[in-house]
C-alpha cells in the first residue's frame, strides 16, 4: 500500500486526466450524433430508414414541404406502376398477385402500404441485390418527374416494396423480371441513381448541365444567410479597429487612467496577475526542457579537438548559469505569490475572458480557414493533434509518477516479496507506461 | 444631477451628448449590461447601482462554464468570486476588498474596477470571442485548448477521497490502463467524425452562398435539416450581431468615457496610503499549483546538479591541460571569440523560451474547408503544413518521453542491481 498523501496526489492527478479525456469524448460524441443524423434519411415521418442506400440520396432530394408534385406527374406515375404490375402478373401468372393492387394511391394514403410492407423486408441478404433492382424503376420515374417531392419518393419506394414483396412470395421470377426491366433503362439511369453522392464526385459543370435543380433547394434560408454575412462583416470591422488604434488619443487616455488608478491606491506596487504568474511558470518549464535537451546534446557529443572541448565546456557552464538564474526567478515568483496572496484562480482554470488565446481574439489574420483535400488528410491531421495532446499528458504524468514513486523505491528497508512486486509495478509504470513488466529471479546459491 | 451632467459634458469638450451615447453603447455591448442610469448613479456611489454592477463583474470574470450556467450563485458567492478574481488580476485598489459582500454598497468602486478591466485589454472583444457563434466545423490548431482541458479538471479539489486514503499500486496501474483505453476510444471516435464530416462537405459542394467556402458545414446543414430547431441559433446570431454593432460604436466614442472616468476617480476620497494589511482572507482553497511549483523547482534543481556534475570534471581536465601550455595573445583572442559565440547561442536559447509562443505560428480555431489540392495559396492554412508541424512536435515529445523513461530505467536497474540474491531482468526497450 502506498502512503496516504502519495496516494491522494496520484489518484487526483490520474482522475483529472481521465476526466479531461472523458470531457473530450463527450464533446466529440455530441458532434458525432449530429453528423450521423445528417447523413441518414432526413424526414422523420417518411419512409423508414431501413434502406441504407437511400440515405445519401434522401439528403439530396429533401425538399421543403411547400413543393408538391403536380397531379400530372402523379397520374403518370400511377400509370407506370400499373403497367409494371400488369407485367408482373402476366409473367408470374399468379392469380393472387392480381388481388392487392391498390397500386399507388394518392400521396395521402401512401403511408399505409409503406408501413405494412416492412414485413417483406425480412431478407437482408437480398438487400444488396435490390440495389440495382430498385434503381431502374426509380430512375424511370425520375426522368418523368423532374421535381422530386417527398410524396413522390414515398410512392416510388412503396412501389418497390410491394413488387419486391410479391417477388419474394412468388420465389424468383421477380429477379428475372427486374433484369429485363433493368436492361433498357440502365443506360440512362445509372448516372441518376445516387444523385447527391455522385454530384460530389462529378465536376460541378457537369452536374449543373444535368439540369437538376437540387442545388438551389439546398440553400440556407435567407434570414440565416443575412445574419451570417453581417456577423462576419462586423467581426472584420472589429479586428480592423483593434489593429488600427495603436497610438491615438484613446490609448493615451486609457494609459493615463490606469496610471492614475495605480498611484491613487498607494504604495502597494504593481500587482502581478495570476495569469502572468502561470504564464511565467509555463515559460520556466519550457526553459527546463530546452536546457535539458541542450545538455544531452553536449554530453553526448565527443569532442575531437581542443576547440570543441573548450566549446563544450563553455556551453555546459553557460547552461548551468542559466539554470541557476531560472531557479532564482522561480523563487522570486513564489515569494511574490505568497506575499500578494494570489490564490489560485477561483473556479479552476484560466479559461476566462482574460486569457489571450480566446479563439478569435486576434482575428486580424484574415479568414481563418484550414484547407484539406481528402478524408485521409483530415484524419491524419486530427490524429496527430490527439497524439500530441496525449504525449503532453503522458509526459506530465510521467514526471508526477517519478516524483511520487521513485522516492518510495529508494526508501525501501528490507526486500521481501511485497517490496519486489512494488518495484516491478513501479518499473512497468515508469518505464513502459504500464505495458510491460520486468522479471525478477531469485538467485538461489547452489550447493 | 442634470446640472452636473451638463458640466461634465462641457468638460469633455467632445460635443454635448456624446457621453450618454458612449455609455449607452457600452451598456448595449456588455452581456447583461446595466442600464446607462446605473453608470451615472455609480459615479455618486449610490447603493441602488451596486447589485447590477456586482452581477456584471461576476459575468465578466467567471470562466466560460460558469457564465453559461442557468442559476447564478447567491450574491455573497458572486461578490467573493469577483473580489478573488480581481485580486488575481492584480487590481491595485484595496478599497474593493473592503466592500461588504451582501452587494449593498460600493457602486463607485465597482465602476472603477470595470473601467480598469476595460482599459487593460480589449475586454468586450474577448467576451464576444468567448461566446462566439461557430458556424463552421472548427478545429484547433494550437495546444492551448489541451491546457484548458487539463486545467479545468485539476483545479477541482479531490473530493470523494475521504475513505480511500491508502491505495494499492495496482489501483494506480488500473487507472493508467483505463486512461490508455480511453485515449484509444477517443482516437477512433475522432476518426469516424472526420470521415462523416468529410462526406457532408463533399455532398454539400456548391450549396454555400459564400464562394470562398464552397460547401456547408455540419452546423449549417443542420439548419437545413431542421429549420424550426435552428431558430434559436438564428436568434443567438442576431443577438451577437447587436453586441458587435454596439462594440463598434463604443470604440468610436470611448474617448469621452475615459475623460469622464478621470472625473469619477477624482471624486473618490483619498485613500490612506497604508490602510493596513488585507483584512479579507479567502477560505483556503487547496492550491493545486503548489504541486506544480515543486515539480518545476525540483526539475530545475536536478538539472543544475547534473550540469555541475558534467561541467566540473571537464573544467578540471581543461585546467590541467592548459597549465602546460603557453599563453600567447592569439590563443587568448581565440578563447574570447569562442566564448562570444557560445554566449550568443545561449542567448538565442533563452530567447526561445522567453518569447513564449511564436507569434507567426497558427493559433486558435480554424474552420475546416475542403478544397482541391491545387488551390491558390493565401486562402488559408494548408493541412499539409499543419501536419508537418505536428509531426515534428510529436517527434520532439516522443523523444522527451523516451528520455524520461530511459532515466527511470537506468535508475531502477542501478538500484535493483545492487541487491544481493536477485537477478533483475528489465523489460526490453522498445
Amino acid at each position: 500500500m502506498l502512503p496516504a498523501d502519495c496516494s491522494r496526489r496520484l489518484v487526483a492527478e490520474l482522475r483529472g486526466a481521465l476526466d479531461a479525456c472523458a470531457e473530450r469524448q463527450r464533446q466529440l460524441e455530441r458532434s458525432l450524433r449530429v453528423s450521423r443524423r445528417l447523413l441518414r434519411a432526413w424526414e422523420p415521418a417518411a419512409t423508414p430508414a431501413a434502406e441504407p442506400t437511400l440515405g445519401p440520396e434522401a439528403k439530396g432530394e429533401h425538399l421543403s414541404p411547400a413543393c408538391t408534385p403536380s397531379s400530372q406527374d402523379l397520374k403518370e406515375l400511377e400509370l407506370l406502376t400499373q403497367a409494371l404490375e400488369k407485367a408482373a402478373r402476366v409473367r408470374k401468372g399468379i392469380s393472387k398477385a392480381g388481388g392487392d393492387k391498390a397500386p399507388v394511391p394518392k400521396s395521402g394514403s401512401t403511408v399505409t402500404p409503406v408501413t405494412t410492407t416492412p414485413s417483406h423486408l425480412q431478407a437482408p441478404g437480398q438487400a444488396d441485390g435490390r440495389v440495382s433492382e430498385t434503381s431502374p424503376p426509380r430512375g424511370i420515374c425520375q426522368t418523368k418527374a423532374p421535381t422530386k417531392g417527398h410524396p413522390e419518393r414515398r410512392l416510388l419506394s412503396s412501389e418497390d416494396r410491394i413488387s419486391w414483396g410479391r417477388g419474394a412470395r412468388a420465389t424468383r421470377p421477380g429477379p428475372g423480371l427486374r433484369d429485363q426491366q433493368t436492361a433498357p433503362p440502365a443506360a440512362q439511369q445509372a448516372p441518376e441513381a445516387f444523385t447527391l453522392k455522385e454530384k460530389g464526385e462529378q465536376p460541378r459543370s457537369e452536374a449543373l448541365n444535368n439540369g437538376f435543380p437540387d442545388r438551389t433547394l439546398l440553400q440556407l434560408p435567407m434570414a440565416f444567410r443575412k445574419a451570417a454575412s453581417q456577423n462576419s462583416r462586423l467581426w472584420a470591422q472589429i479586428s480592423s479597429t483593434q489593429t488600427s488604434d495603436s497610438a491615438d488619443a484613446t490609448t493615451t487616455a486609457k494609459t493615463q487612467f490606469l496610471q492614475k488608478m495605480q498611484t491613487a491606491s498607494g504604495p502597494h506596487g504593481p500587482g502581478l496577475s495570476a495569469a502572468e504568474v502561470e504564464a511565467e511558470l509555463g515559460r520556466l518549464q519550457e526553459a527546463c526542457s530546452l536546457l535539458r535537451l541542450r545538455m544531452e546534446e553536449e554530453v553526448a557529443a565527443a569532442p575531437v579537438d581542443w576547440k570543441q572541448e573548450l566549446r563544450c565546456l563553455f556551453t555546459l557552464e553557460g547552461l548551468q548559469a542559466l539554470a541557476g538564474q531560472c531557479l532564482c526567478r522561480l523563487q522570486e515568483l513564489r515569494a511574490a505569490v505568497a506575499e500578494q496572496q494570489l490564490g489560485p484562480w477561483p473556479v479552476g482554470g484560466s479559461r476566462s475572458t482574460l486569457s489571450p488565446c480566446g479563439a478569435g481574439a486576434d482575428p486580424a489574420r484574415g479568414p481563418r480557414l484550414l484547407l484539406y483535400s481528402s478524408t485521409q488528410e483530415l484524419q491524419t491531421l486530427v490524429a496527430l493533434r490527439l497524439q500530441v495532446a496525449m504525449l503532453t499528458q503522458q509526459i506530465h504524468l510521467e514526471k508526477v509518477l517519478m516524483a511520487e514513486l521513485l522516492p518510495l523505491v529508494h526508501t525501501q528497508g528490507r526486500w521481501g516479496p511485497r517490496e519486489l512486486s512494488l518495484c516491478r509495478a513501479v518499473h512497468s509504470l515508469l518505464c513502459d507506461a504500464g505495458e510491460r513488466f520486468p522479471t525478477v529471479l531469485q538467485d538461489e546459491p547452489t550447493g | 444631477m442634470g446640472r452636473q451632467r451638463r458640466r461634465v459634458d462641457r468638460a469633455a469638450g467632445a460635443g454635448s451628448g456624446t457621453l450618454p451615447e458612449a455609455i449607452a453603447a457600452l451598456s448595449r455591448a456588455l452581456p447583461c449590461g446595466p442600464s446607462p442610469e446605473t453608470f451615472r448613479r455609480a459615479k455618486f456611489d449610490r447603493p441602488e447601482a451596486a447589485p447590477a454592477l456586482w452581477q456584471l463583474l461576476f459575468r465578466v470574470l467567471s470562466p466560460v462554464s460558469e457564465a453559461g450556467a442557468t442559476a447564478p450563485p447567491a450574491p455573497e458567492a458572486q461578490a467573493r468570486l469577483v473580489k478573488a478574481a480581481l485580486r488575481s488580476e492584480g487590481y491595485p485598489r484595496p478599497a474593493l476588498a473592503q466592500l461588504p459582500e451582501d452587494g449593498s454598497r460600493g457602486s463607485r468602486e465597482l465602476l472603477l474596477a470595470l473601467s480598469w478591466l476595460l482599459a487593460r485589454r480589449p475586454l468586450l472583444e474577448r467576451l464576444l470571442a468567448r461566446t462566439r457563434v461557430r458556424l463552421g466545423d472548427e478545429v484547433a490548431v494550437c495546444e492551448c485548448e489541451d491546457l484548458a482541458f487539463g486545467r479545468a479538471n485539476t483545479g477541482l479539489p479531490a473530493l470523494g477521497l475521504g475513505s480511500e486514503l491508502h491505495v494499492d499500486i495496482r489501483h494506480v496501474q488500473w487507472l493508467m490502463g483505463k486512461l490508455r483505453f480511453q485515449w484509444r476510444n477517443l482516437v477512433s471516435t475522432q476518426q469516424e467524425q472526420c470521415a462523416l464530416l468529410s462526406k457532408i462537405h463533399l455532398y454539400t459542394w456548391g450549396c454555400h452562398s459564400d464562394q470562398s467556402l464552397g460547401h456547408l458545414s455540419a452546423t449549417e446543414t443542420e439548419v437545413l435539416r431542421d429549420p424550426e430547431g435552428s431558430q434559436q441559433l438564428l436568434q443567438v446570431l442576431e443577438q451577437e450581431n447587436a453586441h458587435l454593432a454596439a462594440t463598434v460604436e463604443w470604440r468610436r466614442r470611448e474617448l469621452v468615457f475615459w475623460q469622464w472616468m478621470d472625473t469619477v476617480l477624482d471624486t473618490c476620497p483619498q485613500q490612506a496610503p497604508d490602510a493596513g494589511s488585507q483584512p479579507v482572507f479567502l477560505p483556503k482553497i487547496p492550491d493545486h499549483r503548489a504541486g506544480q511549483w515543486e515539480l518545476v523547482a525540483g526539475e530545475m534543481q536536478a538539472l543544475e546538479e547534473e550540469l555541475r556534475a558534467a561541467a566540473e570534471p571537464r573544467r578540471a581536465a581543461w585546467e590541467a591541460q592548459v597549465r602546460g601550455q603557453s599563453r600567447d595573445p592569439a590563443w587568448s583572442s581565440a578563447l574570447r571569440a569562442l566564448q562570444e559565440t557560445v554566449g550568443q547561442e545561449l542567448a538565442a536559447l533563452r530567447w526561445a523560451w522567453d518569447q513564449g509562443r511564436d507569434p507567426a505560428q497558427p493559433h486558435g480555431l480554424y474552420r475546416l474547408v475542403r478544397s482541391e489540392p491545387g488551390a491558390p495559396a493565401g486562402r488559408g492554412l494548408q493541412a499539409a503544413e499543419v501536419i508537418g508541424a505536428l509531426r515534428s512536435k510529436e517527434a520532439c515529445l516522443e523523444a522527451a518521453l523516451r528520455q524520461l523513461q530511459g532515466q527511470c530505467r537506468r535508475e531502477l536497474a542501478r538500484l535493483m542491481g545492487a541487491l544481493p540474491g536477485f537477478v533483475w531482468i528489465s523489460s526490453p526497450v522498445r
